[in-house]
């Protein structure tokens, strides 16, 4: 895997817009889409299979986590605590603790940040239990120094709608086209 | 299994195996035909498109298009994490909330208690941001910036649709 992160492709106003409007439903038509933004409905379609084949925009399904467990279900998809792991790296052993933690599958999303080898795990986890066992598999991990766990009390604000979400992968795909 | 077929539903008030089978289908393709989830599933479209309905009324689950920061014309993506004393973190975290760039604020068990994430257009907005943090915020002790570089993994399967 490169080091160098890749030149991401540019994108316009029209992306923009198309991104706002999927925001909120993306199975929204995309004959209506192209109607309000006076384009056509190829256009769209193109727009947004660009989009996607780079990594920018991805259409998923979010279960909301406090009704899922208001709710009562368990099990099967319906996270219902979120937490995050920040792991400070032993010099040299990034890689191998990044391959470690992808390997957990209640890691939902994993960055690394800032010039000091640091690791952040975003993980959804079913119970508190699944919160000790996760902290139990990565303290266990060879190669980390410290590992400092903040377990979700409250959202205040939600953005679903922009984050961080092109990987590396993605952006490699991209470039090699 | 007893012969009870998946029944239609207004409103969803829980998910339940139909459901789930029906959001696996669409975390493949979020914007897969009724129809067609529904002949994976041995379902009428009819059924499928009323199930996704239900669910979305219900507020358990949306079908999103989630958008990368660079879209919408963000340089960079940091989680700035507050140390707060003195004060309630809620007060501190909906003052953050409030900030156009602020994309979410959490409330967390850690030693930095509000969680945001933050996207910048460039460096210059990200250094004003975490000293008015410190400066104009009554009750911040300290500021931790996590400056997102490379992603690995993101998997939105889960979040707080309600706020």
């Amino acid at each position: 895997m490169p080091m160098e992160t890749p030149e991401y492709p540019t994108t316009d106003q029209l992306d923009r817009d198309i991104a706002l409007m999927l925001a909120q439903d993306a199975r929204l038509s995309f004959r209506k889409i192209a109607a309000d933004l006076g384009v056509t409905e190829g256009t769209v379609r193109g727009r947004v299979k660009r989009l996607q084949g780079a990594g920018l925009l991805k259409l998923v399904p979010i279960i909301d986590i406090d009704r899922a467990r208001d709710a009562g279900t368990g099990g099967q998809g319906s996270g219902q605590h979120m937490m995050f792991v920040t792991v400070r790296c032993a010099s040299g052993k990034l890689n191998h603790v990044r391959e470690a933690l992808l390997a957990i599958p209640q890691v939902s999303a994993l960055y690394d940040a800032n010039a000091t080898p640091r690791l952040v795990a975003v993980c959804i986890l079913p119970s508190l239990d699944d919160a000790a066992i996760v902290m139990n598999q990565i303290l266990s991990l060879d190669g980390i120094r410290e590992a400092e766990s903040e377990l979700v009390l409250q959202s205040v604000k939600y953005n679903a709608a922009i984050g961080p979400i092109a990987t590396l992968e993605d952006l490699t795909r991209q470039s090699t086209d | 299994m007893s012969d009870d077929r998946p029944q239609r539903r207004p409103r969803a008030t829980a998910l339940d195996e139909t459901d789930h089978r029906i959001i696996e289908v669409l975390a493949r393709d979020g914007r897969a035909q009724s129809t067609t989830i529904g002949e994976e599933l041995g379902l009428s479209g009819n059924l499928v498109a009323n199930r996704i309905r239900a669910m979305d009324a219900g507020g358990l689950m949306r079908v999103v298009a989630v958008a990368d920061y660079r879209i919408h014309g963000y340089r960079m993506v940091a989680r700035i994490r507050l140390q707060v004393t003195g004060r309630a973190p809620i007060e501190v975290a909906r003052e953050m909330a409030q900030r156009e760039d602020v994309l979410s604020v959490h409330i967390t068990s850690g030693r930095y208690p509000v969680s945001c994430l933050y996207a910048f257009h460039n460096a210059r907005e990200m250094l004003e941001a975490v000293r008015n943090a410190s400066a104009d915020i009554a009750g911040v002790e300290d500021v931790d910036v996590e400056l997102v570089n490379n992603v690995y993994r993101y998997v939105p399967a889960v979040g707080p649709l309600g706020t």
